[in-house]
């Protein structure tokens, strides 16, 4: 078990490696020159010249690939060139409201998914299956621009139930400003969660140990609860870890919309100035981030069900 | 062969399926008027001004007119064209990659696997949107710009797929057997395992259409989709200055469609997937 | 399943908004993007000047209320003494100003400002070690600072200590500065954030965390610096006496702007500024009353009916619309090293084509005034009389003067992208000329760009044509006349690489005058034969909408608004009075 989890931990390194250079090739390519965005409208053309040097760029492309991966393995990331903050500060600071929307957001979407795909499992196949998967489906099909555009619009300002933005740090000051936006996400999740649990459930129930259990007189819930729900839950552990990651990386769209001041919102800002030791940073933590969560998915895997040997 | 009557069981139970008859015809229906589209049979005047500047819904406008006096329903038509051509232009990069990558990293193993698998952990230890964004601001935008970021960052869900599924199929007698006959590695791969996981392929790909949809809407959105032709993303960005000023037909129109295309492609997805999936056969 | 249901209660029920506090002398802006911080050298847009303004000052400002606009002492004792040849200023400083207090000084009490606080802040300017954005104001301006600034350039420090001729104290509030050669808007300059005064003790105790601990002598004391949030100020109690002025415009006494008259500055307790970049967000808090006053930028729309008045609902709540014309020019802009623009006949031809008025009403609700020329009402060399002959819209003589410049019905002339900002309005923009052009055979296309690809393709001259609007830096002409002036060419502001040699020459000579009916005149006859030669495809004047809630007080819209916030103050009973109808 050790020497898996120090293989995984290990193989970190070549993903690293790999991620630095996909964003590497990204954004050393990129149209924009910051150099023009740090100087304003009226820069001189030596001003450019002297900007670009400090900035590095003038570097070779090697010399440049060396800088991003070493900041990969040390996590310095130095600063922004648009905000001129400290990039780890910056992400200290974006992660707490980034967590705020989406972690409660992600238990309540996921436990009620749960709920919902053990009630149209039990129901499979019958009106009400149809008719929730149907509610389900249809709720992920609609544009979450249309979602933001209009609650924000008739929940926030005409009904006056939410914040219609902004953010204030602490429990429970923040739940006014996350609440739409975090209902918002539940239903953009329902959708798919419902529709994974669903099959995972299914996969279970023409299990033969189901149909013993059937055999023994069972009634169906309790087949359900007790002994499809316990092994299902193995595939839905991994399924929940493994979101984890796009957890703290925020929700884009929701976050620049309801003015929360998250890591989504910090990368799409990134992303449009062309602010590239932001961009790097923020790929690399969650490459890591990823990394690390599958990791613990598979951990977990074999604790959940020890019949799974890890190689 | 047994195959082939698995698919006939399949399709068979597949055209029981009210609802999925239903998502195909709407997919039919949405292909067709977007081949019509690119032929320049309708729609081919979607920037003629037709009326004045927002004009609500009325019988000769279904959907009323835009701020230039375009007719809006011309301009979702020609979305929907943008909107299919993303998809099929996106299954077609992301199918060919990520079959043949998770074929060879599923059949080969060894150092092939290796490789693969870094390959694709890296892209997916990126995030999805940041790919896209990167992408397209790259490759200059527009609508080639598009394909391409999301074809690169599809790919890599159907490699894994067809990785494991490749693997487990691998083991298997017939596959052994064909091997004691004499078959290389190559037929042995692409014509007795491939076919055993079509089904993966369409499934995913009818998911991955609908996903590539409203990766454009998205894209669009944000400035960085097609450029100089409506799209269902710029028609819902318009809206949002427009929606003020009590004009909603344009943001309805365009979501409307969208709604249509994406429930459809999902319906039709979860019915393929109760069909082909023989684990799930007995429903 | 007990955690879910209190969990989801929890999400519900105090989901309710919150209470909004009407006891408190504070003010609700809205900033409507994001900002770096708090370093004056790098502040180059009115919404960080915006913030700057209320904790640092310069040696000068704009009256608040006085129009046109006039620039009054603000740390200053009074305007300068200037040489008789214009090259060597003396200010005097204003005596018993501190600054904040702050860690960064001994005791952590701020001390008093001296000249050298002001020769420091100059230097920072020019420090090849900072590249500040506003290097380009004081570029071969000041006498020795160029050298200076070379000198160290290579070097790994710049040596503050070293003499400059062209900067000298006199005594400890006395400063001297020669100039090069006269520099007419230098005061203006001495307005503007970048020449905000700053301690060294903060610099060099902060260092790079300088910028988001600002320590000046302003109205008010930075508390909260959250970047993409909000950020709050209270008011600065060692604040000098300043106070409200006894003069406005005329008719500020009928508004009531005079009514506060003779009031110690700040008239408010503390500042709340939300940061909402995205525009639905902006108006629907400020309808809810949530901010005092908003800017409406492209959603004025929503606030305005046909008749340009504010529609009912908001003025039964009392709130006002304020409109006022910008100093500024939007233009569509040709590449003037694009042989194909080389032809005048084609720029006034494509000039002719596009239909002004249409366009004014579409996206403008008919509140832009078109542009003639260069100049935007309101700075002296406008004339409200000139009318460029190619500004109207005149399909014929467009497809005529096309015609005898070899491309009858645009045969031969290429596809034409013009690149723009990704925004919504800019790009239906683009889409709206794209048509016009249509009518006379030329394709247009739009180029969505980010901010810094737009910057980066017109400053390496890679584009066809680029639309962009030009805001003024200070209330002087020269300002836009600059941008078709053909040493700023790429990547200067003249982005279009225009050159006109007689304009040229003018212009040398124009801008060393002082401000002067001749100058004005000069500029005039500048601008009206620039316009004639068509360097670009002249847009808009556009028009500013503010609403304010009604309890907020002396609001008068400005172009170069930093130290505006002071003068501002809130009703508390009126604001009482009318919570209850938000």
């Amino acid at each position: 078990m050790t020497k898996y989890i120090i293989r995984r931990l290990l193989y970190m390194i070549p993903v690293l490696m790999g991620v630095s250079l996909i964003i590497f090739i990204l954004f050393n390519l990129v149209a924009g020159d910051p150099s023009a965005v740090l100087l304003g409208k009226n820069a001189t053309a030596r001003q450019m010249l002297e900007m670009k040097e400090q900035l590095g760029l003038n570097k070779s492309h090697f010399a440049q690939y060396v800088d991003i991966l070493k900041s990969a393995f040390t996590f310095d990331f130095g600063r922004s060139w648009a905000t001129k903050q400290q990039i780890t500060y910056m992400i200290k600071q974006g992660a707490y409201p980034s967590l705020c929307l989406t972690i409660p957001a992600f238990i309540i979407s996921t436990i009620l998914s749960l709920i919902i795909a053990l009630v149209v499992a039990f129901y499979r196949g019958k009106g009400i299956d149809l008719f929730i998967r149907f509610v389900c489906i249809a709720g992920m099909s609609i544009s979450a621009l249309a979602y933001i555009l209009g609650f924000q619009y008739f929940f926030a300002f005409k009904l006056g139930w939410f914040e219609i933005s902004g953010f204030e740090y602490g429990f429970p000051n923040f739940v006014p400003y996350v609440a739409l936006p975090g209902i918002i996400w539940i239903l953009l999740s329902l959708g798919p969660d419902v529709r994974f649990f669903r099959t995972i459930i299914l996969d279970e129930v023409y299990q033969d140990y189901v149909r013993t259990a059937r055999a023994k007189g069972l009634s169906e819930m309790t087949i359900l609860l007790k002994h499809v729900l316990r092994n299902a839950m193995i595939p839905i552990i991994t399924y929940v870890v493994i979101q984890i990651p796009y957890l703290i990386l925020g929700a884009l769209l929701l976050e620049s919309f309801f003015g929360i001041p998250g890591l989504g919102g910090i990368t799409l800002n990134a992303l449009n100035s062309s602010d590239f030791p932001v961009i790097k940073a923020m790929a690399i933590l969650s490459s890591v981030i990823y990394i690390i969560f599958s990791l613990i998915s598979d951990i977990l895997y074999t604790v959940a069900d020890p019949r799974v040997k890890l190689k | 062969m047994k195959n082939h009557s698995l698919w006939r069981d399949a399709f068979g139970r597949l055209f029981q399926d009210k609802w999925a008859v239903a998502s195909f015809i709407i997919v039919i229906a949405y292909s067709l008027v977007a081949i019509l589209s690119a032929m320049g049979l309708i729609a081919y005047d979607w920037a003629r001004e037709v009326g004045g500047s927002n004009l609500p819904p009325s019988a000769e406008h279904y959907f009323g007119t835009d701020i230039f006096g375009r007719d809006v329903l011309s301009k979702v038509i020609r979305g929907t064209q943008i909107a299919m051509s993303v998809g099929l232009a996106t299954s077609l990069i992301a199918i060919p990659i990520g079959v043949i990558l998770g074929a060879f990293a599923g059949y080969f193993g060894g150092w092939v696997d290796d490789l693969i698998t870094w390959l694709y952990t890296t892209f997916s230890s990126i995030p999805n949107i940041m790919l896209l964004i990167s992408i397209t601001m790259i490759l200059g935008k527009g609508l080639f710009a598009v394909y391409v970021a999301l074809g690169a960052t599809s790919w890599v869900n159907l490699c894994r797929l067809i990785r494991g599924e490749v693997m487990k199929h691998k083991e298997r007698e017939y596959v052994q057997a064909a091997g004691a006959i004499g078959g290389g590695h190559f037929r042995k791969l692409f014509k007795h395992i491939l076919p055993n996981v079509t089904h993966i392929i369409i499934i995913n790909t009818s998911l991955q259409f609908q996903i590539a949809i409203k990766s454009e809407v998205i894209l669009s959105y944000l400035g960085l989709g097609v450029q100089g032709e409506p799209s269902w993303g710029t028609m819902i960005d318009d809206a949002k200055l427009e929606l003020s000023r009590g004009v909603w037909w344009q943001l309805a129109g365009a979501t409307l469609a969208m709604f249509v295309i994406v429930l459809a492609f999902n319906l039709l997805g979860d019915a393929l997937r109760d069909s082909l999936d023989p684990k799930l056969k007995g429903k | 399943m007990k955690f879910l249901s209190i969990l989801l209660c929890a999400l519900i029920f105090s989901g309710c908004s919150k209470e909004r506090n009407f006891d408190e002398r504070e003010l609700h802006l809205i900033s409507l993007e994001k900002f770096a911080g708090f370093d004056p050298i790098q502040v180059s847009d009115r919404y960080s000047g915006n913030e700057t303004g209320k904790v640092y000052e310069g040696l000068f400002e704009f009256h608040p209320f006085k129009r046109p606009y006039i620039l009054v002492p603000n740390l200053a004792e009074s305007l300068p003494t200037v040489s008789a040849d214009g090259l060597v200023y003396t200010f005097k400083l204003k005596k018993g100003v501190v600054f904040h207090d702050s860690p960064c000084f001994k005791d952590g009490k701020g001390r008093e400002l001296r000249a050298d606080d002001v020769l420091y802040s100059i230097r920072r300017l020019a420090d090849p070690k900072l590249q500040a954005k506003g290097w380009w104001l004081i570029d071969d301006k000041i006498s020795g600072l160029n050298e200076w600034r070379t000198k160290y350039a290579s070097l790994d420090h710049s040596n503050y200590e070293e003499a400059i001729d062209g900067l000298k104290k006199i005594d400890e509030l006395t400063v001297q500065i020669t100039l090069k050669k006269p520099f007419p808007q230098f005061l203006y300059a001495l307005a503007m954030p970048y020449t905000f005064i700053v301690p060294k003790e903060a610099v060099d105790h902060f260092g790079k965390e300088f910028l988001n601990h600002p320590v000046g002598t302003g109205p008010f004391i930075l508390e909260k610096f959250e970047q993409s949030n909000e950020i709050v100020y209270h008011k600065n109690p060692t604040f000098r006496e300043k106070f409200y002025p006894t003069e406005g415009a005329e008719g500020d006494d009928k508004l009531g702007l005079l009514a506060d008259a003779g009031k110690r500055l700040p008239l408010v307790d503390k500042i709340t500024v939300h940061i909402m970049p995205e525009s639905q967000t902006q108006w629907l808090s400020f309808q809810k009353g949530k901010a005092d006053l908003l800017e409406l930028k492209s959603m004025y729309e929503r606030a305005v009916d046909k008749s340009k008045e504010l529609h009912q609902e908001l003025k039964s709540k009392g709130i006002r619309l304020f409109m006022d014309p910008m100093l500024d020019v939007t233009f569509y802009a040709f590449n003037h090293e694009n042989p194909f623009f080389k032809n005048r006949k084609v720029r006034q031809a494509i000039s002719l084509a596009y239909n002004r008025a249409e366009n004014n009403k579409l996206f403008y609700n008919n509140s832009a005034l078109e542009a003639q020329g260069v100049i935007p009402p309101g700075l002296g060399g406008y004339r409200k009389e000139f009318k460029n002959p190619y500004t109207k819209f005149d399909i014929d003589q467009a497809k005529r003067l096309l015609r005898e410049a070899g491309y009858p019905d645009g045969k031969g002339f290429p596809e034409i992208t013009i690149e723009t900002r990704s925004e919504t309005s800019a790009r239906q923009s683009i889409e709206y000329f794209a048509k016009c052009m249509e009518k006379i055979g030329i394709v247009v296309k739009a180029g969505i760009n980010t901010w810094p690809e737009l910057v980066k393709k017109v400053s390496t001259k890679q584009h066809q044509m680029y639309t962009m609007a030009w805001g003024a830096d200070y209330p002087d002409a020269e300002n836009f006349l600059g941008l078709v002036y053909c040493p700023n060419q790429s990547p200067g502001s003249n982005g279009a690489n225009y050159c006109n040699p007689d304009f040229d020459a003018l212009f040398k000579q124009a801008t060393i005058l002082q401000d002067s009916p001749e100058r004005s005149a000069f500029y005039e006859k500048m601008n009206e034969m620039v316009s004639l030669d068509v360097p670009w495809v002249f847009g808009f004047h556009r028009t500013e909408f503010y609403v304010a809630q009604a309890w907020l007080k002396n609001f008068k819209q400005m172009e170069f608004n930093h130290t505006q916030f002071q003068y501002l103050g809130v009703d508390l009973e009126v604001k009482k009075e009318l919570s209850k109808k938000f």
